[in-house]
């Protein structure tokens, strides 16, 4: 590896290019001396010499520079540096520029091609040394220059990241499902009080009428147990849901109850915090249907598949969408019951069956036995809604609906035994409903350019097949024994990884995928945490 | 949260001291033996302090609950250097970790403050004021760590410390105080949520440095940080030994200080806390750190320790 030529160090108030003076042919052999030398200024700036200072022009320009420099794009002042400074390399005498980014190291490449990226540990210790003593090194900078750079690109670099937020559309299902959450819990204590309260006047009515809305609508329209008259029938009928049995049978114990009166200051209190609590519950149904229209557009599969308030719930507790798909379906399983959890794991006993999607209506539906299984079937297919929605483009329903139906057949399995479609073909008529949609699309508007697209992704799937045949080559098992069954299922879910996967990376670049997937492993890392 | 320093000075003959407090309170002596950590808030409420405040209770100020525990308007107080440059005890009923406030006036997560006349330095004799803020350990691991007795902090006034998981900025605000107005506090941290309230500290308080960003990847904010004299890690993440390596190897001073709080339970809940430490500071040696202390949390945190270490480049 031949010896640096130069450095190029970044810093809040500009970038600097050092050339390496007392470059001796062994550099890189002498590791320790280099950071010895780095250590001493005297003896450093001999080593290097700065060739030339770019200094930002303002705040906003520093800025830019700092999220090109963290993203490893070389910016424009930092090309004009290097074109003005940097000697033409040749084929034959190449520039090495030490810097400290890989990534950097790969732009610049592409923009010099005869410019040679060196990042090794010489390098670093070189760049180390301009850290350490490059505000003494650049003579036009004051004491303190370097200080106040720092702060004023922190904060305003900090500033835009905070403002900058990928899962904005997230954020409202978060907050709406923790509201409605906080709403039902406190619209069911607030009734609980009125029912207390006016109780004292007609205790009878709770046992006629137990629903807390209900209820509190008629408080608001009875009042005064004494003014109510049969006369009445006809509107309180209409507050019961036209039950006109319920209605007279108010009426009546209202005539005879043995509650006690209550005087005209009192009953406007009442009065007052009931309509406090139909508004209240009126206001919770409201936000329901925001709820529900959200989840319908952020994560529409996930929606249909578990339903949107525990769809939400999920999300809420993963702290947004891409986390959530970013975690294995065993992970969603278990999603809040990590006190569970960790307690098992500590005390080496069984793990949870499951968590959040306990709340989910499949789950109630299976027996004792199967709770289990289907809870691990459940999170399997949450999993794979949830990714459809966080990497598609186009929000669809098709999947979800498929994967409700696979559920659902699942549950009829386990019951009756009945043979529940092969995945391979569920997903199949999902994706061709899907494609079809697009192939609508794709003849309105730019045919030719997309038409393509459709056919690349059926050949892939016809891979696919023969993947799976291949794979799958064992007889298929017929309902026999579960345990069998459950072991391909096991397998199925793993190819069906893939496949979402494979379809995935197609549709968004390949490098996306790459660091979902990494990001993923470290999400799951802090989720153990 | 008015502080009202007259109200006790006022009677100065309170005497409620008495004397009573005795050696035994641990924890701010220098080098107080771990077990003794305690003496601080919350035990030790020796003798000696009884009677004298009884009667008047509460009533020369205004009512306020005279509950509470400290040294705020009621009792004497003196404040002591600490061992560790920049910090300083305030002896009282209790006595408490304290640090000087460096923007007076305010808190910053509702902490108590104490303000004590300076000694008069100025030429007409008039007395200044200055305002401590209470440290309380069991919210910052570092203070935890200096009443454990850690014998070097490398946080010290002028410093220039890089603070990994800085979240709200809390214990950041301490440090800032301890670095003082020559120091830099770099705080990185990663959540949006918490940053918001970092960066909002970080606007009263012009040596600390708001960094919301990944640090897993140093390289992202590289041009916002200069070479530090110490780095602080609260990251609580299993790979926080990487992460403290990452850092140091860019921004760390050839041997400087390295600080790292490990939450046994973020690492590994399975494993026994003290293989999980042990683990851990392998895993620092392996990144040039040279462990020179280790210290349990015990009685503020559980199954959580702090290692001291040096970043040895060359090594």
């Amino acid at each position: 590896m031949s010896a640096v030529d130069y450095l190029l160090q970044e810093s809040a108030v500009g970038y600097g290019l050092y050339q390496v003076v007392n470059q001796a042919d062994t550099i890189g052999n002498r590791l320790k001396e280099v950071q010895e030398a780095a250590l001493d200024l005297a003896k450093f700036g001999k080593m290097v010499k700065l060739v030339s200072f770019a200094p930002f022009k303002g705040a906003a320009e520093a800025l830019e520079n700092a999220n090109d420099i963290s993203e490893g794009i070389v910016s424009e002042q930092l090309k004009a540096l290097l074109e003005l400074n940097l000697p033409k390399g040749g084929k034959k005498k190449r520039v090495v520029l030490g810097i400290v980014d890989k990534n950097l190291a790969q732009s610049i490449k592409a923009e010099f091609p005869g410019v040679d990226c060196e990042t090794n540990e010489v390098v670093q210790d070189l760049l180390r040394g301009l850290r350490l003593h490059g505000p003494k090194l650049l003579k036009q900078l004051a004491d303190g220059d370097m200080d106040r750079a720092q702060l004023g690109l922190g904060h305003a670099y900090s500033r835009a990241k905070v403002k900058f937020s990928v899962q904005k559309n997230d954020n409202h299902i978060i907050q709406s499902i923790a509201l409605l959450d906080l709403m039902d819990k406190d619209i069911n204590t607030f009734a609980m009080r009125v029912r207390e309260w006016y109780g004292w006047h007609f205790p009878e009515l709770v046992k006629i009428v137990p629903d807390n809305y209900k209820y509190c609508k008629l408080v608001l329209f009875i009042k005064d147990k004494k003014t109510l008259s049969d006369e009445a029938l006809h509107d309180l009928a209409a507050l019961v849901e036209d039950d006109s049995g319920v209605a007279q049978s108010v009426i009546d114990a209202a005539k005879v109850s043995m509650g006690q009166d209550i005087s005209e200051t009192d009953m406007e209190n009442i009065t007052t915090f009931a309509e406090k609590v139909t508004s209240l519950a009126d206001y919770r149904k409201t936000l329901y249907g925001y709820l529900v229209d959200k989840m319908a557009v952020v994560a529409p599969n996930l929606a249909t598949l578990i339903g949107e308030v525990v769809g939400a719930r999920l999300i809420s507790h993963a702290g947004s969408l891409t986390n959530l798909s970013k975690y294995p379906a065993s992970t969603v399983q278990i999603l809040g019951a990590e006190k569970a959890l960790f307690r098992a794991l500590k005390t080496k006993g069984n793990t949870p069956k499951y968590g959040l999607i306990y709340h989910s209506s499949f789950i109630g539906k299976a027996g004792p036995k199967n709770k289990g299984r289907i809870s691990r079937f459940l999170a399997n297919k949450c999993s794979i809604a949830s990714r459809i929605d966080s990497f598609s483009d186009q929000p669809t329903t098709k999947f979800g609906e498929v994967l409700k139906k696979q559920v659902e057949e699942r549950l009829e399995f386990y019951a009756t035994g009945a043979a529940p479609t092969k995945n391979q073909d569920a997903m199949k008529a999902a994706m061709d409903s899907v494609l079809g949609d697009i192939n609508v699309d794709v003849d309105e508007e730019e045919a030719p350019a997309k038409a393509k697209e459709p056919k690349k992704e059926k050949k892939d799937k016809k891979e696919k097949k023969e993947k799976k045949k291949s794979k799958g080559a064992e007889p298929e098992p017929t309902a026999e024994t579960v345990s069998k069954k459950r072991s391909r299922e096991d397998d199925e879910e793993v190819d069906e990884e893939a496949e979402r996967k494979k379809r995935k990376a197609e549709k968004k670049a390949a490098k996306e995928a790459k660091k979902a997937a990494k990001e993923g492993k470290k999400e799951k890392k802090k989720s153990k945490a | 949260m008015a502080f009202t320093p007259r109200g006790g000075r006022g009677g100065g003959d309170r005497g409620g001291r008495g004397g009573g407090r005795g050696g035994g309170r641990g924890g701010f002596t220098p080098r107080g033996g771990r077990g003794g950590a305690r003496g601080g808030p919350g035990g030790g409420r020796g003798g000696g302090r009884g009677g004298p405040r009884g009667g008047g209770r509460g009533a020369p100020r205004g009512g306020r609950g005279g509950a509470r525990g400290g040294a705020r308007g009621g009792a004497k107080v003196i404040v002591e250097p600490h061992r560790h440059a920049g910090i300083f005890v305030a002896r009282g009923k209790e006595d408490m970790l304290v640090t000087k406030n460096l923007t007076p006036g305010e808190s910053v997560y509702g902490e108590k403050r104490i303000s004590v006349d300076a000694p008069a330095t100025g030429e007409d004799g008039a007395a200044t004021k200055i305002e401590y803020r209470v440290w309380n350990p069991f919210r910052s691991k570092l203070a935890a760590g200096v009443l454990g007795g850690l014998e070097n902090i490398y946080i010290q006034p002028g410093a220039k410390v890089l603070y990994i998981g800085a979240a709200s900025g809390t214990s950041v605000s301490h440090v800032a105080d301890i670095v003082g107005p020559t120091g830099n506090v770099y705080a990185v941290e990663f959540s949006h949520r918490s940053g918001r309230d970092l960066i909002n500290m970080a606007k009263k308080r012009t040596n600390v440095i708001p960094i919301i960003e990944d640090a897993r990847h140093p390289m992202k904010y590289r041009m916002l940080i200069g070479m530090v004299d110490a780095v602080f890690a609260d990251v609580a993440q299993p790979d926080q030994a990487r992460i403290v390596g990452l850092n140091c190897h860019l921004f760390l001073k050839d041997q400087g200080g390295v600080l790292i709080s490990i939450k046994a339970n973020c690492i590994d809940s399975t494993a026994p806390a003290a293989a999980v430490f042990a683990k851990e500071v392998q895993k620092m040696r392996e990144e040039k750190i040279k462990p020179s202390e280790q210290l349990t949390l015990e009685p503020f945190e559980r199954d959580h320790c702090i290692v001291v270490g040096k970043y040895n480049r060359s090594a």
